[in-house]
């Protein structure tokens, strides 16, 4: 018999924000040892009170507006109850009654067209804290750092029909969260729960379903899922075990999913309204505020640099990285042409990155210097070597391009009779290369450009070199 | 007679219930299991009292986490009064003469109950009024910190210092200051008295409150009768949002972070288990039953979402009320004192209580207890209770 | 209110009672049972929740980072620490 797979997610992202969600300790990235971010209420002490990070909401809602939600006018936050180490209160705050966005959708491109993924809702929660396990010492060291920082898990419907379309969801969800500036995405910042269900093809009844717990890496999501799709399938038609619903855990070393022990999954979280959190109401006025803050989308910085008459090519390499745009947007923005700022950024600060063993996306430049370098050499201050070898000083040694500039004196005017006075020594020290010229061989001519350069430092317009060159070797005809 | 859980500074004029944080100095809340717990920082309330130019002298014995009639469930000790009669180590410190001041959290009227039985004044303020940050949670949703002292002026003269706006508390109301005053004219103020309440007491309380009336009615008020008649199903109400919000409270209290941990476990299990079977006394575990009972699945909208609803229909009865009084009155308590009884009976006998004390905390109304009784006012009518509290007062002078 | 449900209680909530003690609990839940009984028989078809008695909307603090609290005060009264973490039994065999 031919089997359907049904899948739904519900994915767990940190959201971008300077603070927690309910008190101001850093997010647990600013931590560099364990407990770095943490106040008395993250570690469960009593007297603090949770006061919502006002960023916190308006992200959430943005994630909603990015996934075609709706955005409710009225959310409340909720505490869930349970027991375990990384929970000091013993209990966390998520939003069981009213979410703060409801049905939505996405698109996914698949091998065989796009397939629609449902969201049943987007809800705010906090992180619980890291546990460290010790065999040698045999105790279990427990690190509140992420404890409270700010998550929105977004449920989907159970639409996916195969692990392409989850990869696809969850790769989707990566790009527009990082483009919008939601959330880094780093590894371990985007944890999913993945539910699964086989059911003969053509059939419309949901079959037991297993929720594997807790997965952060794509490939391990892709083995999981074929794992228990195949014992699913083993245990209708072999008869190898009865299905129950239950919640599993993935184990990578051994490759396959095991129950987790009763204990962690039956309990009763005794969800009830937190009576210290007052209801978030988005009205109009908020919405579009938040909407007009917004980051363009993906789709909209494309349609925007395809009206700029930017290259397919370049536009995807502008959009691969949120920070990109940034720099390319404030670039064009102060005047200077987008097609020629995009080869800056795109050749010419990449080029010198590669250099230094980095990517594109780790570009760092303020837009103001990159600006000024290209605005140097448009007005033919500098000549474009010279202004990549500035370009190369600001990128690796944090410089600043005019002072640069100033110091080398790599501005300096260069007169036409100096620059004679080389062309005519360059003329007089390459006989063979003058002879090839003269010759018929026209590419000679290059060689001796680029010994004109050399001598000139990189300083002079290339144009009044190549002219001067040029009238002076024709004169020995 | 021992007040303090632990002394601050001999100089000092108020005393702090051990529920509210003094920075550096260690608090229980009347829990073994918040025995080494030394808070580093300190309530609002108590840093507003020092800023203010107020000293702490100590912190009083409190029943544990506020789940007591009058202080008996405390672990550390339990304050009684010459007689052998219980009462709150606050108000007895008041009553003696020790502290001109008190502060203490009302959860469940206990405070009040203690002023009422040491012959003291209480106010529990308007919900919001004061910021909750700093004190040892239980129920959330309607405690507030309250002062007691030995007559109305100085319980007006704390409160003004302690009650405003403190963006550290998500449900502190917005108010940076509140002018109160406890000499307005009552002459023509119209008070009523709530009949269920009134009957469900014992003579000694009903011949302290028709004193208390004949004092009120002599300087030209107006005494009416009304009748509330679900107030026990509000007590009812509010016994399940406490418990609820205590179950969930104080489930942080487990040996792992802070505080008690047993000295005999060999796996987590056992580290929580025993560590708060040993650390907590019958009525918070008893309270932690019932609470975690009726938010479980099954019981959450008959028992919990029917209670947030009984709330609304309580708050409305009282607009109602409010709209042609000034203020209620009513026994604070059952009886005019409380001996000692066996421990196991208190969860029963303070839901019994709560009937006299549950209005003010479900629906966030000021209390004020004085010459024995209780009134009532309508959220920020504080300075009409002081101003019947301080005529009343000055007439016995 | 079953001895089962009860025993069920005192596991979710991480401690146990002595047998007189469950004794007791199952007259106090008798108890309130009767007690929530005559709550339930108030009508409140068309009342709605009221989860905060002084009702605000948007209460919200600034995304502002601070950290005024070190590991080390935090850390001090713990039963058990580490130089930089809480300890409890190993979790994972």
């Amino acid at each position: 018999m031919k089997y359907e797979v049904v899948i739904g997610l519900e994915t767990h992202v940190e959201l971008s924000t300077k603070s927690k969600i309910f008190c101001s300790c850093g997010g647990h990235s600013e931590a560099d040892q364990p407990n770095d971010c943490v106040c008395p209420a993250c570690c469960g002490m009593p007297g603090m009170l949770p006061v919502t990070n006002r960023h916190a909401v308006e992200l959430a809602v943005q994630a909603g507006i990015m996934l075609n939600c709706k955005i409710n006018q009225y959310a409340t936050f909720d505490k869930k109850s349970y027991y375990y180490p990384d929970l000091p209160c013993a209990y966390q705050i998520t939003q069981w009654f009213h979410p703060i966005c409801t049905e939505g959708y996405v698109d996914v491109p698949t091998k065989h067209g796009t397939s629609r993924i449902g969201i049943k809702q987007i809800h705010m929660e906090e992180d619980a804290g890291k546990l460290v396990h010790d065999d040698w010492a045999d105790v279990t060291y427990v690190d509140f750092n992420r404890t409270s920082v700010p998550l929105i898990e977004i449920v989907s419907k159970p639409d996916f029909r195969s692990a392409e379309e989850v990869l696809n969801y969850l790769d989707k969800l990566k790009s527009m969260f990082r483009f919008g500036s939601i959330s880094e995405c780093e590894e371990g910042a985007m944890r999913c729960d993945v539910n699964i269900s086989i059911r003969p093809e053509g059939t419309e009844e949901l079959g037991v379903r297993s929720e594997i717990k807790n997965m952060s890496s794509l490939t391990a999501i892709e083995r999981a899922i074929k794992y228990e799709v195949a014992r699913h399938i083993d245990a209708l038609e072999r008869h190898t075990e009865v299905l129950v619903q239950e919640t599993r855990r993935w184990d990578d070393m051994k490759n396959r999913t095991f129950a987790m022990r009763n204990k962690e999954t039956a309990a009763d979280y005794r969800y009830f309204p937190d009576p210290n959190l007052m209801p978030i109401v988005v009205d109009d006025q908020w919405l579009a505020e938040i909407r007009k803050n917004m980051h363009a989308t993906i789709g909209q910085k494309t349609a925007e640099y395809t009206g700029m008459g930017l290259s397919e090519q370049d536009i995807a390499s502008l959009v691969s990285e949120r920070t990109l745009c940034d720099i390319f947007d404030a670039v064009v923005a102060s005047g200077r042409k987008p097609a020629d700022t995009a080869a800056w950024i795109l050749t010419d600060c990449a080029g010198i990155l590669r250099r230094n063993g980095k990517v594109i996306g780790e570009l760092d430049i303020a837009p103001e210097a990159l600006s000024y370098i290209i605005g140097m050499v448009d007005e033919g201050k500098i000549n474009r070597g010279v202004g990549k070898k500035v370009l190369s000083a600001v990128i690796e040694k944090g410089v600043s391009p005019e002072q640069y500039i100033k110091e080398q004196a790599l501005d300096a005017k260069v007169d036409e009779s100096a620059i004679l006075d080389i062309v005519k020594n360059v003329i007089a020290e390459n006989n063979k290369a003058v002879g090839d010229y003269l010759g018929g061989k026209t590419k000679a001519l290059q060689s001796l450009f680029g010994c004109c350069m050399k001598q000139l430092k990189g300083k002079g317009d290339p144009a009044v070199i190549r002219e001067l060159l040029e009238k002076e070797v024709e004169k020995l005809r | 007679m021992d007040y303090f859980v632990t002394e601050i500074d001999r100089a000092g004029t108020v005393a702090v219930d051990d529920t509210l944080l003094v920075k550096g100095f260690e608090t229980k809340a009347g829990s073994h299991i918040l025995d080494g717990f030394v808070p580093l920082f300190s309530a609002d309330a108590v840093d507003r009292l020092l800023k203010a130019g107020y000293a702490v002298k100590g912190k009083t014995h409190t029943g544990e986490f506020g789940l007591d009639i009058a202080g008996e469930t405390s672990y550390h000790g339990v304050c009684k009064k010459a007689d052998g009669s219980l009462s709150t180590a606050a108000a007895e410190a008041v009553a003696s003469g020790t502290v001109k001041v008190a502060l203490c959290v009302d959860v469940n009227g206990a405070p009040r109950r203690g002023a009422a039985l040491s012959g003291v004044d209480f106010i529990k303020p308007t919900y919001g009024t004061v910021s909750r940050y700093g004190i040892i949670p239980t129920a959330c949703s309607g405690e507030q910190v309250g002062v007691c002292a030995g007559n109305a002026e100085d319980v007006k003269e704390l409160l003004s210092v302690i009650a405003g706006h403190d963006g550290k508390d998500g449900t502190s109301l917005p108010a940076e200051k509140y002018g109160y005053s406890s000499d307005k004219d009552i002459s023509g103020m119209k008070i009523a008295v709530v009949k269920e309440l009134y009957d469900a007491a014992k003579d000694e309380v009903k011949s302290v409150l028709d004193n208390y009336l004949n004092k009120i009615e002599s300087s030209g008020a107006k005494i009416e009768t009304v009748s509330v008649p679900d107030v026990k199903a509000y007590a009812t109400a509010w016994q399940i949002m406490l418990s609820a919000e205590t179950c969930n409270n104080i489930s942080r209290y487990d040996g792992v972070k802070f505080g008690y941990r047993t000295p005999t476990y060999k796996d987590i299990d056992e580290l929580y288990v025993n560590s708060r079977t040993e650390g907590m006394g019958f009525t918070a575990k008893m309270n932690v039953l019932y609470g975690s009972d009726v938010l479980s699945k099954n019981q959450y909208l008959s028992c919990y979402d029917k209670s947030l609803r009984l709330r609304r229909v309580a708050s409305e009865k009282m607009k109602e009320i409010f709209a042609s009084f000034d203020a209620v009155i009513a026994p604070a308590m059952s009886s005019a004192s409380v001996e000692e009884y066996d421990l196991a009976q208190t969860f029963e006998r303070t839901k019994k209580e709560l009937l006299f004390t549950t209005v003010p905390n479900l629906i966030g109304i000021p209390a004020m207890v004085t010459g024995g009784v209780q009134l009532w006012g309508a959220a920020f009518a504080e300075s009409t209770l002081l101003s019947i509290a301080g005529a009343v007062e000055r007439m016995a002078d | 209110m079953t001895v089962e449900i009860l025993k069920a209680l005192e596991s979710l909530n991480e401690f146990r009672l002595t047998d007189s003690e469950e004794q007791k609990a199952m007259e106090v839940f008798g108890f309130m049972e009767n007690e929530a009984e005559e709550l339930r028989s108030i009508d409140t078809e068309n009342v709605d929740v009221m989860v905060h008695c002084m009702p605000m909307t948007n209460v919200f603090r600034e995304d502002v980072r601070e950290q005024p609290f070190t590991r080390e005060q935090l850390l001090e009264g713990a039963p058990e620490h580490s130089e930089d973490s809480w300890i409890v039994p190993r979790l994972v065999k």
